[in-house]
C-alpha cells in the first residue's frame, strides 16, 4: 500500500518552481497587496473553528498552483490514503503511523475505546475526589512523570484548556510535570506536596526512558519515606502510581498494578501520542467531556485532510507554503508566536512535532537528500517574544517566516467575575499586537506613513512573510483541530521531500555513549580513546566534585 | 396581643409556639405545600421532644393558628415575627407591602438569616413601603435538637434595634423567657447580626480545632479524651465544643460560616482560618471511611459497612450537610454496601439518597451490624450507647468499632473481643 515512488527527484515542476521563485525574488509583500485586494479571499481558508490566512506570504497564484502540482506529482493522495489506511509508513521501523485511530469513533475502533473507558473511569474517581491514597485520603494533587512526547503534549494541551471547566461537581487536581533527567523538578515539586494526597502517572511509550524512570524512582522512595512503608509496598503501588505505556510486561515488571496500567500501541508515535491515555493530564483538567471532544476536534480535521481538495486543505496548504519559503525562497528558520498566554508550550511542543519529525536528511530510500528539510522552529508568546526577538525579525539580517496565532473569543466564560471587562480589555490589546506586527513584518515601512522621513536605523524593511491562525475559541474541541492539523501538515512535508517522519534514530545514539560517560565521569582516568574535549570536561567536572 | 409569625423553619414553629404558650393570639404563616399538607392534618413541621406537646396543645387552645401565604390573616397583627428560610426575598417584599397596608403593626422582628446588613435593608423596605413600625433584629440561636428550651430559657438573647427604636416591645414579649436575669444584650442591627455570625464560627473553629489535635495526638499515642478534660477545666477555655468527632453538619452551622467566610472575602480580608475551619472539617467527615480504609489496606470493594446514625446531631430528624452522607458517598465510590439505623432520620435520608445510590435502611440497629465488616457510630444517639456487644460481636463479619463521636470506652470494647478505634484515642 505504500506508494513506490518516494525520492524527491528534480522534477520539471520543481525546477519551475525554482524559475518562478527567482523571478518573484523582487516583488515584496507590500506590492502584492497593492495590486490584488482579493489577496485575502484567495489565500485564506476557514474550517472547523479556524482561519488560515496565507495572504502575507511570498505567494502568488502561479507559485500555488505549482505547489499543489507538485503534491500530485509527489503522489500526496497516495500516501495520505496509504496512512489512513493504516500502511507501514513508519519504514524504518516497520510500523503503521496510526495516531488518527485514537481520535475514531468507538465501532471504528473499539480497541482505542475500550482504553478510553478505562482511563474514563480512573479520570472520574480523580475528579470526584474518590480515588485515595494508602490513608484514605482523596488526591490533590497529580504528577505526570514523562518526557518528550509524554511530557510537551499533555502540558501544552493541560495548560492551555485551563480556562475550560470540568464538569460540575468535579474538582480539578492540582497538575504538576516532572520530565528532567537531572530531577530538578520533580525535587521541587516533592518539596510541596504531601505524599498522602499525591498521585503519579508515569507516562513512557517503552518504560524504559531512563529519564522518567530515574524520576518514577525518586518520587516511589520519596512515598516510602513519607508514608513509612517499604519501596515495594502493595497498597503504596496500588494507590499512587498509574502507568500508561505500550509495554504492559514492563509497567509491570516496574510494579505497577494491572488494573493501574493504560494503554496505548506501537503504532501510536511518542509526539502523536496525547490523543491516548497519554494525555490524561489533559482529561483531569477539563474531565472526560471534554477529552472527547478535543478527539473530536481531530477527528474533525482528519475527515479535512482527507477529503479536501488540496487548494482548500489547511494543513496541505500550510505543509506546501513552508516547502515553498524553505526549499525556494530559502528562509531557513520559523518563528512560532502564539498571542494567546494559555498556548505558551505550544512553541516547545511544535519544536517537537516538527524537528524530530523531518529534521531528517536521508530519504526513504536511504539516499541523501539534495535539498533542505525541516527548518529551525523556535517561538515565544508573541507580546512576550516582542520584548526579546521581534528586533531580529524585523531589522535583523535573516528572512524568517513566522507563524502568528490568535483567538477571536475569550473570557466568555465566567460572565460574573468583575475583572472580566479588564481582561477583555487586555484580550483586545493582544490581538491588537498581533495584527500590528505581522502588518509592520510584512509591509516595513509602507505599513508607517509615507511622509516620514526614517534615518537607516529606524527603517523597517519588511517582506518577512507570515501566517496567521485564527482560533475561533480556545476549547478542547478546537485545540484538537490545530494540533490534528500541525501533525497532518508535518506528514505531507515529509511526503514531500520523500522522508520518514515517523522514526528518530537520531536521538538514539546519544543515550548509549550517556551509559559509557557515566563510567568515565565515575573514574576519568580509566577512559580510553576519548576525544581531547570530552576527556578533558570529564576530568574538569569530575575533579570539582571530589574537591567539594 | 396579635402576633404573626412568617416562615417555613424551625425558628417560626418555636417561636409561634412559645408566643402562644404565653398567652398572645398567633398565627403562623407557612409557604411550602408540604408545610402546608402537615398543618392542615394538625403536624408540626419539625418535631422534636419537647417541642411536640407543646406545639400540640396551642394549637387545641385556639390561640395558634396556621395560615398558608396568600390566606386572608384572622386578624392584623400587632407584632411580626419574620424567620423565613434564606432566599425568601420575594416573599420577605410581599410581606413587607402587608405590613405596610396595616396601621396596627407597630414591631418587625426579624430572626431570619442572612448577611450582615439585612436588618438595615429590611428597615429601609419598610420606610419606604410606609410603614411605621420599629424593625428590631433577634438572630436565631436556637439549638436544633434542643430548639424549645434554648428559645424558652435562653443564655443569653442578641438583640439589634436602632436607638432604642422597638426594645421595649420587644422585651414586653421576651419577659416570660428573660425572668432569672436579664439576659438581653441590646445592640445596633449589625452588631446583631454580626455577633450570630461570629459565634457560629468559633463554635466551628473549636471543634476543628480540636479534631486537628485528635488527628496528631493519634501519632503521639496520647489520648486526646484525656486532654479534653484537661482543656476544659481551664476557665478561660470551658468544656463546651471540645468534642473532636467525625465532622460537624447541619443546615445553621455550616450556613453560617460560610456566610462569614462569605462576608470576609467580598471585603478582601483573608478568610483563611474560616476557610480552614471549613475544610478541616469537610476532611474530618470522612475520617471514619480513612480508617476503614487503612484497617482493609484498600481492599474494600465488597466489604459492607453498618452505620448508626445519619441526623447531623441526635434529636433531629435532618441530614442537612451531615457527615454521614459524605461517608456514605465515599464507600460507594469503592464499590462499598451501606446498611444504615437511625431512630429518626431515615426518612430524610431516604429522599437524599434517591438516585444517588443503594442503601439499606433498617429500623432495628442490629440489623444493620448483620454480616457488616465495619459498625461505623456517627451520630451519639443515646440508644447507641450501651450495645449488647455479645450480639454485636456474633452479628458482625468482621469486628471493627470505628466511634465518630468517642462514646465507647476503648478497653472496655476490646474486652469484648472487638476491635475499636475512635478519634484521637489509643
Amino acid at each position: 500500500m505504500v506508494p513506490e515512488q518516494d525520492v524527491l527527484t528534480i522534477s520539471t515542476i520543481w525546477s519551475q518552481l525554482a524559475r518562478r521563485a527567482a523571478q518573484d525574488k523582487s516583488l515584496h509583500l507590500a506590492d502584492l497587496f497593492a495590486s490584488d485586494k482579493d489577496r485575502f479571499e484567495r489565500f485564506s481558508l476557514s474550517g472547523a473553528g479556524l482561519l488560515a490566512d496565507f495572504s502575507k506570504q511570498r505567494l502568488t497564484d502561479e507559485s500555488r498552483d505549482l505547489l499543489v502540482k507538485l503534491a500530485d506529482e509527489r503522489q500526496l493522495k497516495h500516501w495520505v490514503d496509504a496512512l489512513f489506511g493504516g500502511a507501514e509508513v513508519n519504514c524504518t521501523e516497520g510500523r503503521s503511523a496510526k495516531h488518527w485511530c485514537l481520535r475514531e469513533p468507538a465501532d471504528k475502533a473499539p480497541l482505542v475505546h475500550e482504553q478510553l473507558s478505562r482511563m474514563e473511569s480512573m479520570v472520574n474517581r480523580i475528579l470526584q475526589g474518590h480515588w485515595r491514597g494508602v490513608q484514605g485520603d482523596a488526591i490533590t494533587d497529580v504528577v505526570n512523570v514523562g518526557v518528550g512526547g509524554s511530557d510537551l503534549g499533555p502540558l501544552m494541551a493541560a495548560f492551555a484548556l485551563q480556562s475550560s471547566q470540568p464538569p460540575q461537581g468535579q474538582s480539578r487536581p492540582r497538575l504538576h510535570f516532572a520530565s528532567s533527567m537531572d530531577g530538578s523538578q520533580v525535587s521541587q515539586v516533592l518539596q510541596e506536596l504531601n505524599p498522602r494526597t499525591t498521585l503519579f502517572l508515569v507516562s513512557s511509550k517503552s518504560f524504559t526512558t531512563v529519564d522518567t524512570l530515574h524520576n518514577a524512582n525518586t518520587a516511589r522512595q520519596w512515598l516510602a519515606r513519607g508514608l513509612g512503608l517499604d519501596y515495594d509496598d502493595a497498597s503504596l503501588l496500588r494507590c499512587h502510581f498509574i502507568g500508561i505505556s505500550a509495554n504492559a510486561e514492563r509497567m509491570s515488571e516496574w510494579g505497577i498494578v494491572p488494573t493501574n496500567q493504560l494503554l496505548f500501541w506501537e503504532w501510536v508515535g511518542g509526539r502523536y501520542s496525547l490523543w491516548s491515555a497519554i494525555g490524561m493530564p489533559i482529561a483531569l483538567t477539563v474531565g472526560m467531556d471534554g477529552f472527547r471532544e478535543m478527539l473530536a476536534g481531530a477527528h474533525e480535521m482528519d475527515q479535512h485532510c482527507r477529503t479536501q481538495p488540496w487548494r482548500d486543505n489547511i494543513p496541505v496548504m500550510l505543509a506546501l507554503v513552508d516547502v515553498w519559503n524553505i526549499n525556494f525562497l530559502d528562509i531557513r528558520a520559523r518563528a512560532v508566536l502564539p498571542y494567546d498566554g494559555r498556548l505558551k508550550h505550544l512553541p516547545a511542543y511544535l519544536e517537537q512535532l516538527e524537528m524530530e519529525s523531518n529534521g531528517k536528511s536521508v530519504s526513504r530510500s536511504g539516499e541523501p537528500v539534495e535539498y533542505d528539510t525541516c527548518p529551525v522552529i523556535w517561538g515565544e508568546v508573541g507580546p512576550n517574544a516582542q520584548h526579546a526577538f521581534f528586533q531580529l525579525l524585523h531589522q535583523g539580517t535573516q528572512a524568517i517566516a513566522c507563524e502568528f496565532l490568535m483567538t477571536a473569543r475569550r473570557y466568555t466564560e465566567d460572565e460574573h467575575s468583575e475583572s472580566v471587562c479588564e481582561l477583555e480589555c487586555q484580550h483586545a490589546l493582544s490581538n491588537a499586537n498581533c495584527l500590528a506586527q505581522s502588518r509592520l513584518l510584512a509591509l516595513g515601512e509602507r505599513a508607517l506613513d509615507p511622509s516620514l522621513a526614517l534615518p537607516a536605523y529606524k527603517r523597517y524593511h519588511g517582506n518577512q512573510p507570515s501566517t496567521t491562525l485564527v482560533l475561533d475559541e480556545l476549547s478542547p474541541r478546537v485545540l484538537g483541530t490545530l494540533l490534528a492539523m500541525y501533525e497532518h501538515k508535518v506528514f505531507v512535508q515529509a511526503v514531500i521531500w520523500g522522508i520518514n517522519p515517523f522514526d528518530q534514530w537520531g536521538v538514539e545514539m546519544g543515550k548509549v555513549i550517556a551509559t559509557d560517560m557515566l563510567a568515565v565521569l565515575a573514574d576519568p582516568e580509566s577512559a580510553t580513546g576519548l576525544d581531547a574535549s570530552s576527556m578533558a570536561l570529564a576530568r574538569y567536572v569530575a575533579n570539582k566534585q571530589r574537591s567539594s | 396581643m396579635q402576633i404573626t409569625v412568617y416562615g417555613d423553619t424551625l425558628c417560626a414553629q418555636v417561636t409561634a409556639t412559645a408566643m402562644a404558650q404565653t398567652g398572645h393570639r398567633v398565627c403562623w404563616v407557612v409557604q411550602e405545600a408540604r408545610s402546608r399538607e402537615k398543618l392542615e392534618e394538625g403536624r408540626p413541621l419539625f418535631r422534636e421532644q419537647g417541642l411536640d406537646r407543646v406545639f400540640a396543645e396551642q394549637l387545641e387552645s385556639g390561640r395558634l393558628v396556621a395560615c398558608f401565604r396568600g390566606d386572608a390573616l384572622p386578624a392584623p397583627a400587632e407584632a411580626v415575627f419574620l424567620a423565613l428560610s434564606p432566599g425568601d426575598e420575594d416573599w420577605s417584599l410581599e410581606i413587607i407591602q402587608q405590613i405596610a397596608g396595616n396601621a396596627e403593626c407597630q414591631l418587625v422582628i426579624n430572626q431570619t438569616v442572612g448577611p450582615v446588613g439585612a436588618a438595615e435593608r429590611l428597615r429601609d423596605q419598610l420606610r419606604e413601603a410606609g410603614s411605621g413600625a420599629a424593625l428590631v433584629a433577634l438572630p436565631d440561636l436556637i439549638q436544633e435538637g434542643n430548639a424549645f428550651q434554648t428559645f424558652t430559657r435562653p443564655e443569653s438573647i442578641l438583640l439589634g434595634c436602632e436607638q432604642g427604636e422597638g426594645e421595649a416591645q420587644v422585651r414586653e414579649l421576651l419577659r416570660p423567657f428573660n425572668r432569672r436575669k436579664d439576659v438581653i444584650q441590646v445592640m445596633t442591627l449589625r452588631e446583631a447580626e454580626f455577633a450570630k455570625l461570629a459565634i457560629s464560627g468559633i463554635l466551628a473553629t473549636r471543634i476543628s480545632f480540636m479534631n486537628d489535635m485528635a488527628n496528631l495526638s493519634e501519632s503521639l499515642g496520647v489520648d486526646i479524651d484525656a486532654v479534653r478534660v484537661a482543656m476544659g477545666a481551664d476557665s478561660r477555655i470551658g468544656e463546651s465544643y471540645l468534642y473532636p468527632g467525625c465532622g460537624f453538619g447541619g443546615a445553621g452551622l455550616d450556613r453560617n460560616v460560610l456566610a462569614l467566610v462569605d462576608a470576609l472575602s467580598e471585603r478582601s480580608a483573608e478568610p483563611g482560618l474560616l476557610a480552614q475551619v471549613l475544610q478541616t472539617n469537610e476532611r474530618q467527615k470522612e475520617v471514619l471511611f480513612r480508617k476503614f480504609w487503612q484497617y482493609f489496606e484498600g481492599n474494600v470493594t465488597g466489604k459492607r459497612v453498618a452505620i448508626w446514625g445519619a441526623a447531623f446531631k441526635p434529636g433531629t430528624r435532618r441530614v442537612d450537610n451531615a457527615p454521614a452522607l459524605k461517608l456514605i458517598e465515599a464507600l460507594w465510590a469503592q464499590g462499598v454496601e451501606v446498611a444504615v439505623h437511625d431512630p429518626k432520620a431515615l426518612p430524610a435520608l431516604q429522599a437524599w439518597a434517591e438516585g444517588r445510590g443503594e442503601l439499606q435502611l433498617c429500623d432495628d440497629p442490629y440489623e444493620a451490624v448483620a454480616g457488616s465488616d465495619a459498625l461505623m457510630l456517627v451520630t451519639e444517639w443515646k440508644l447507641y450507647w450501651g450495645p449488647d456487644w455479645r450480639r454485636l460481636r456474633a452479628a458482625m463479619r468482621q469486628p471493627l468499632i470505628l466511634d465518630g463521636r468517642n462514646i465507647y470506652d476503648p478497653d472496655f470494647v476490646r474486652g469484648q473481643g472487638l476491635v475499636y478505634r475512635g478519634i484521637g484515642r489509643v
